[in-house]
């Protein structure tokens, strides 16, 4: 029984950790967890001026 | 139907507008105090608080331009938004210290007929240094309403008055006070001359407004410090001891305190737990949830103090201005070797995280120097790699601060002397770039900034730590714990484990660099994943819970405790922590590198530099410093000689391929 509530409590929280993952991937994050690295988009050729 | 207004911030570099974005909306965006932190638009409705009406605010942060003519990418960004995206009012942040320079573009922006909020911003600074402007003639001269604004200040800021100011503006018309009407834009002559005008009417408007109880050619008590602090060659040991003194703070005094008190909490919830489990739960489960997720997450939180502290005092220095020095400093450096003066503040913005010190290359114009920086960035150890510093630092070496700043200096030499060998694989070494950046003013530091600074890095450290470290450590756990018949591993065969086959060929090439167990390997493989995973899987495959001991109140040291276990002299220990920094970076940096550079060849070739760079440090690391330490060399040596030869040859031959290519272009263009 004990081993049964474990198992949950372990997918429970690796659970979580990928619901999180995917949210942020969603969300268009690039780097999860990295500071100011979150947000932003990949560099356009187009807003380039070389 | 409530209203939706749309505001554009828009001013010139460093004037304070995510400062008054943060103000107005109340987000954490990153500021910095120097020119070009914002590479792109950010948007936010205004708080409850500063909004009176029932209308809908939305504000969209530009990144700083000097004028609608763009010259680099992120000011074409502004220039874009503000011609196309037509905003129903512009709030101009104008930097009121530097008038003279900020209404040039004040006048470009009142010719677009979207009305426009003048915010005259820095308002505190202009009184402190005594110089007096009449705002009532400035908006009068320019025809458009002006709000004094202290952007850093909490209250009594003129942000009510602005945003009233705002709504009431929408769909009003403005004249504009110099107007382009008649002007060829295709004919850069009669432009310029144009600008030359716009600029006399701007220096008149401020001859009328601005009164100066100091003049600007006057040496001031700032000059006097620049003269030292950003002197060409005491600028280097003056940044060296700055640098030491924050690790020392941060990695030897204040943080190790700091960490462990927090790690006794942790150490006590592993305990809380294990007793909850009891003795007859499975042990495969209990390994991964104590061991796995609680250990190996455990491991890597516990340094969480010592980066909040370093971080923290990072962001005392870059609020100050010294920062900008710093950038000053290296540029003469970086201008040498080939590289964009520009390339410093990528790699600084690097110093807290790769993947947005990566994508601040798009403000470099030059193709080459952009590239180049983008695969140079990864070098300067990033907060993930941070926890990897202190857990050596404190384990093996007893003067824990001095590693620290070792690790940022090797990195800076490593940029300086990768730019250079890429110059020359490139066949450009002749090419030379100029930089001109702004000094900010020297001030005292906000500490409520450097706390929102620190506080949002702490967050981003246990949001990876709670998801990608976590997973990490339980996937890792979990090939730990069986092997490939999916049967349990017996205590003392964890060799035969799903994990120690996958690391043990690794292992077999690090051998030469003096860390050649699987433990290691797996270690550095997980570390591509996130950095930090290079602790979370020592601490899981050694199955230690803290690196920090509770009782002494200092990191554990020389040859007892972890180090110990961990079985590495201090010499392979270096030698393992330069492999670790200045091998490739984590997965998401690479994934902005491929973003930033838009070319697999050169991605390709980035990764093998940085693979290369990092084998080849911590070879020498390790049979040098075992030859001083010991008398003999280290173990490998020749099967290393060799593969640090052929990673040389191939560079030295891309070298002469190289040349030929630059001398073909000396040819041609004689």
């Amino acid at each position: 029984m004990t081993d049964i509530i474990l198992i949950g409590v372990i997918l429970a929280i690796v659970g979580a950790a990928i619901a999180k993952i995917v949210i942020d991937k969603k969300k268009g994050v690039k780097c999860i967890g990295c500071p100011d690295g979150g947000s932003g988009k990949s560099g356009c050729s187009c807003c380039r001026q070389d | 139907m409530n209203d939706h207004i749309r505001v554009a911030l828009a001013g010139n570099p460093n004037s304070g507008k995510t400062t008054l974005f943060n103000a107005l909306t109340g987000r954490n965006e990153r500021v910095g105090n120097w020119a070009g932190v914002t590479i792109e638009k950010k948007e936010g409705e205004v708080k409850k608080s500063l909004n009176k009406t029932n209308a809908q605010i939305t504000v969209v942060d530009l990144p700083g331009a000097y004028s609608m003519s763009p010259f680099t990418s992120e000011e074409s960004i502004t220039s874009d938004y503000v011609r196309k995206a037509k905003p129903d009012v512009i709030i101009n942040i104008v930097d009121a210290t530097n008038l003279s320079r900020s209404l040039f573009f004040t006048t470009q922006l009142l010719e677009l007929h979207i009305p426009v909020v003048v915010a005259l911003n820095k308002i505190d600074l202009v009184k402190k240094k005594k110089t007096e402007i009449n705002v009532e003639l400035l908006s009068k001269l320019l025809g458009c309403p002006i709000v004094e604004t202290i952007s850093t200040k909490a209250t009594d800021n003129g942000l009510d008055e602005l945003v009233s100011k705002v709504v009431s503006m929408k769909g009003k018309t403005q004249a504009a006070p110099f107007d382009n009407k008649g002007i060829d834009l295709s004919d850069e002559s009669s432009v310029q001359a144009f600008d030359k005008k716009r600029y006399e009417f701007v220096k008149e408007i401020v001859s009328k407004v601005e009164k100066r109880q100091i003049s600007s050619n006057k040496q001031t008590k700032q000059d006097a410090v620049d003269r030292i602090l950003a002197h060409k060659w005491l600028g280097i040991p003056i940044f060296a001891v700055v640098m030491w003194i924050v690790f020392s703070i941060s990695q030897t005094y204040l943080g190790p305190f700091l960490a462990d008190i927090f790690v006794g909490w942790i150490d006590a919830f592993h305990a809380w737990v294990e007793g909850l489990l009891g003795e007859g739960t499975s042990p495969v489960l209990s390994a991964i949830l104590l061991d796995g997720i609680i250990g190996g997450v455990g491991a890597v939180v516990g340094f969480l103090p010592l980066i909040m502290v370093l971080f923290f005092l990072l962001a005392l220095l870059e609020d100050c201005g010294y920062m900008a020095r710093v950038a000053i400093i290296m540029d003469r450096f970086f201008k040498k070797v080939g590289l964009s003066g520009k390339s410093i503040i990528p790699i600084i913005v690097g110093t807290g995280c790769s993947v947005p010190g990566v994508m601040a290359t798009r403000t470099i114009k030059n193709d080459r120097q952009r590239k180049t920086t983008a695969m140079l960035t990864p070098f300067m150890p990033c907060g993930a790699k941070l926890p990897i510093i202190a857990l050596f630092a404190g384990v093996f070496f007893n003067d824990a601060s001095w590693i620290g700043t070792l690790m940022y200096f090797v990195g800076i030499v490593i940029i300086v002397l990768g730019a250079l060998l890429v110059a020359r694989i490139t066949g450009e070494k002749h090419t030379k770039s100029f930089f001109i950046m702004e000094l900010p003013e020297y001030k005292i530091p906000s500490i409520k900034r450097a706390t929102m600074s620190m506080l949002s890095r702490a967050k981003a450290f246990i949001i990876k730590a709670g998801t990608i470290i976590l997973l990490s450590n339980a996937v890792v756990q979990i090939m730990q714990s069986f092997n490939w018949k999916f049967e349990v591993i017996a205590e003392g065969a964890e060799s035969t484990s799903i994990l120690a086959t996958i690391a043990s060929p690794f292992a077999i090439l690090l051998k030469p660099l003096g860390f050649g167990s699987w433990q290691f390997a797996a270690a550095s493989i997980s570390g591509f994943i996130a950095k930090e995973n290079v602790v979370g899987t020592l601490a899981v495959v050694y199955r230690i819970t803290n690196f920090i001991d509770p009782e002494e109140f200092v990191l554990l040291s020389d040859g007892t405790g972890v180090a110990g276990i961990l079985g590495l002299t201090s010499v392979s220990a270096l030698a393992y922590l330069m492999f670790n920094l200045f091998t490739p970076p984590c997965f998401a940096a690479i994934g902005a590198m491929n973003s930033e550079m838009e070319d697999k060849k050169w991605l390709w070739g980035a990764l093998a530099f940085q693979f290369c760079t990092g084998y080849i440090v911590a070879f020498i690391t390790y049979q040098i410093g075992t030859l001083i330490t010991t008398g003999t060399l280290g173990t490998a040596f020749i099967p290393g000689l060799m593969i640090v030869s052929a990673m040389i040859g191939c560079a030295l031959y891309l070298v002469k391929k190289g040349d030929e290519k630059a001398n073909g272009k000396l040819v041609l263009s004689v």
